[in-house]
């Protein structure tokens, strides 16, 4: 006879014990071990009673202050509603503004570091233009913290949540779109790019279907599902990149004898065919889950769903981006072949890119990692851990993008 | 908003005023976090009404702004002042061990709700949060995991350890009756 854990009989006197809630009251009323137990459990149980439902204290007074004065502050000439339009507005523009401005920030990257090669107070500057070609997610990130919205909902909204994604992907879509031009007989420059923003802006105007609550709930969890077991697959690859790309800051033959091994292993057919069938289940499980768990406030959640986009559209370009590569020469996105990414303005379209795709698959993965270890650990371990995890995070991301500048321990 | 609209919002939650002081009574433990809680969950609201899209019912809304402030407020006690860090269960118990003629009387009594305060005091923030929302206001762990934006699993697993620690701080002084 297999016995009922304390915590089984918890969730049995809360009735939490869904299907098995005849099976367990049938075990205790033939089982005097666990009868026991539970009537130990819930003796204490029923001794913690609620306090005393009382009457609300009459603050009514001090909260109508309260609320005028934060009318007034938000604004002396504006009311509140106009000045959370404004909010609105502002946050649109910033990161409809990230995805427009990205060239400008690569052309000052590549300048920048140009003068920081003659001079070294230029590498202050290089480091601030990387900042700038990697804002893009954090302003996402800022823009669904601070708003909430729903399906099905209004057009400014649209126009936030689409211009969010852009702002998160831009250094995968530019880089792709880049190549892409490439790919034709027709140089169109800077328009094939400006192209792809007005038509993500013209999308956004257009409605979604609805879809209800409860259709959407059902399709997130069966999702879900696929979702972490595509995902199992990826991240041993992903992570094996990432450790290798970290190791080539201490060793560029080291990275080399790595890289040669695990290209030799992903170019098999069916390893390939494993890797891009994962990716594509990975892109459409995350579209299908879409937003689900945005909300204003939820600041892990959003950054989840943020790093998602930015993950779904690095692994878009590079499985896409060798196949452009069949007619023209140069490197692949993502295959690094040159360390000294700064050297010229088209490689330095890979540094944010690259940057931004390890960071992103970090954060996907560390936020659900803390999300999922709140079931098994104390909340005070899961923010230690967490801070242990950013921090080692953090150095990965540094180290690499040394690397990937050409400052190597060993070369 | 305008001073008019101030005065349309607080009739609008001024129905659920009674509901929300008690259950961020209950999440807390005394009147005046519970008045803090209320006040800034309301405050929360108003500067947030925009965003209610009539998806919930208004006291679902409410209701869910008030469970994080008081997460919030919880996990801020904590940082400042460490009111609420989880105590050495052994000085919980200490302080519980003292007998009482019957335990009908003892739950009743004053002494046996500081008991069992000071075993919520034990208590993470969201272990306490959850435990109370389960057992005081009998919220489902879906429900609790939605509010308070955490996975079931995650819920259930708070639960347990909100109910091991009030079994080990309360338990002893069953024992023998």
């Amino acid at each position: 006879m297999t016995h009922l854990s304390d915590d089984e009989l918890v969730l049995h006197y809360y009735g939490e014990d869904g299907p098995e809630i005849v099976t367990a009251e049938r075990h205790l009323k033939a089982c005097t071990q666990c009868a026991r137990a539970y009537e130990a459990l819930a003796r204490t149980l029923n001794a913690v009673i609620p306090p005393e439902f009382v009457e609300a204290f009459d603050d009514l007074p001090a909260l109508r202050q309260l609320l005028r004065e934060h009318s007034r502050d938000g604004s002396s000439s504006l009311p509140v509603g106009k000045s959370l339009i404004r909010a609105r507005a502002g946050v649109t523009v910033l990161v409809w503004l990230a995805p427009l401005l990205y060239p400008v920030s690569l052309k000052a990257l590549f300048s920048s570091a140009q003068w920081a090669q003659s001079q070294v107070v230029g590498v202050p500057f290089v480091a601030l233009a990387l900042m700038w070609a990697c804002v893009g997610p954090l302003l996402a990130i800022c823009a669904l913290n601070h708003l909430s919205f729903g399906r099905g909902a209004q057009a400014s909204t649209r126009v936030l949540v689409v211009g969010a994604v852009m702002a998160a992907i831009s250094p995968s879509l530019f880089l792709f779109v880049s190549r892409a031009n490439d790919g034709l007989s027709v140089n169109l420059g800077m328009t094939l790019w400006y192209g792809v923003i007005t038509l993500a802006a013209l999308l956004s105007l257009f409605r979604r279907p609805g879809v209800s609550e409860s259709t959407a709930s059902t399709r997130a969890e069966r999702f879900l599902y696929v979702h972490r077991l595509s995902a199992l697959v990826l991240a041993v690859f992903v992570l094996a990149h990432v450790i290798n790309q970290a190791l080539a800051f201490i060793s560029v033959s080291s990275y080399t004898a790595m890289r040669n091994v695990m290209r030799m292993a992903s170019e098999q057919p069916a390893s390939y065919l494993l890797l891009v069938g994962a990716v594509a289940i990975q892109i459409a499980t995350g579209a299908g889950m879409g937003m689900k768990h945005v909300r204003a406030g939820a600041v892990a959640r959003n950054v989840q769903a943020v790093a998602g986009w930015c993950l779904a559209a690095f692994m878009l370009a590079h499985v896409l981006t060798p196949l452009l590569y069949s007619q023209t020469s140069g490197t692949t996105a993502g295959s690094i072949d040159q360390f000294d990414l700064l050297a010229s303005p088209r490689s330095t379209e890979q540094l944010p890119f690259l940057l931004l795709g390890v960071a992103s698959f970090l954060l996907h993965v560390g936020v659900y990692a803390r999300l999922a270890a709140l079931a098994y650990l104390a909340e005070a371990s899961v923010r230690r851990l967490s801070y242990a995890g950013m921090v080692v995070g953090t150095t990965v991301v540094v180290t690499i993008g040394l690397s990937l500048c050409g400052i190597h321990l060993v070369r | 908003m305008n001073d008019g609209d101030v005065e349309v919002f607080l009739s609008l939650v001024e129905r659920h005023r009674r509901y929300l002081y008690n259950l961020a009574l209950r999440l807390t433990g005394n009147e005046q976090d519970a008045k803090d809680v209320v006040q800034d969950s309301l405050l929360n609201a108003y500067l947030g009404l925009e965003q209610f899209e009539g998806r919930a019912d208004l006291r679902t809304w409410l209701n869910r702004i008030l469970v994080n402030s008081a997460l919030n407020h919880l996990r801020s006690l904590r940082r400042r002042h460490d009111v609420n860090a989880p105590q050495p269960i052994a000085d919980v118990v200490d302080t519980v061990a003292s007998s009482y003629p019957d335990p009908e009387r003892l739950v009743a009594s004053a002494d046996w709700r500081r008991h069992v305060s000071a075993a919520m005091n034990t208590m993470s923030p969201l272990e306490r949060v959850t435990f109370a929302l389960r057992h005081f206001d009998g919220c489902s762990i879906n429900e609790i995991a939605q509010t308070v934006g955490i996975s079931n699993t995650a819920a259930k697993q708070h639960i347990f350890r909100a109910v091991r620690k009030m079994r080990v701080a309360l338990e002893p002084h069953w024992s023998g009756r």
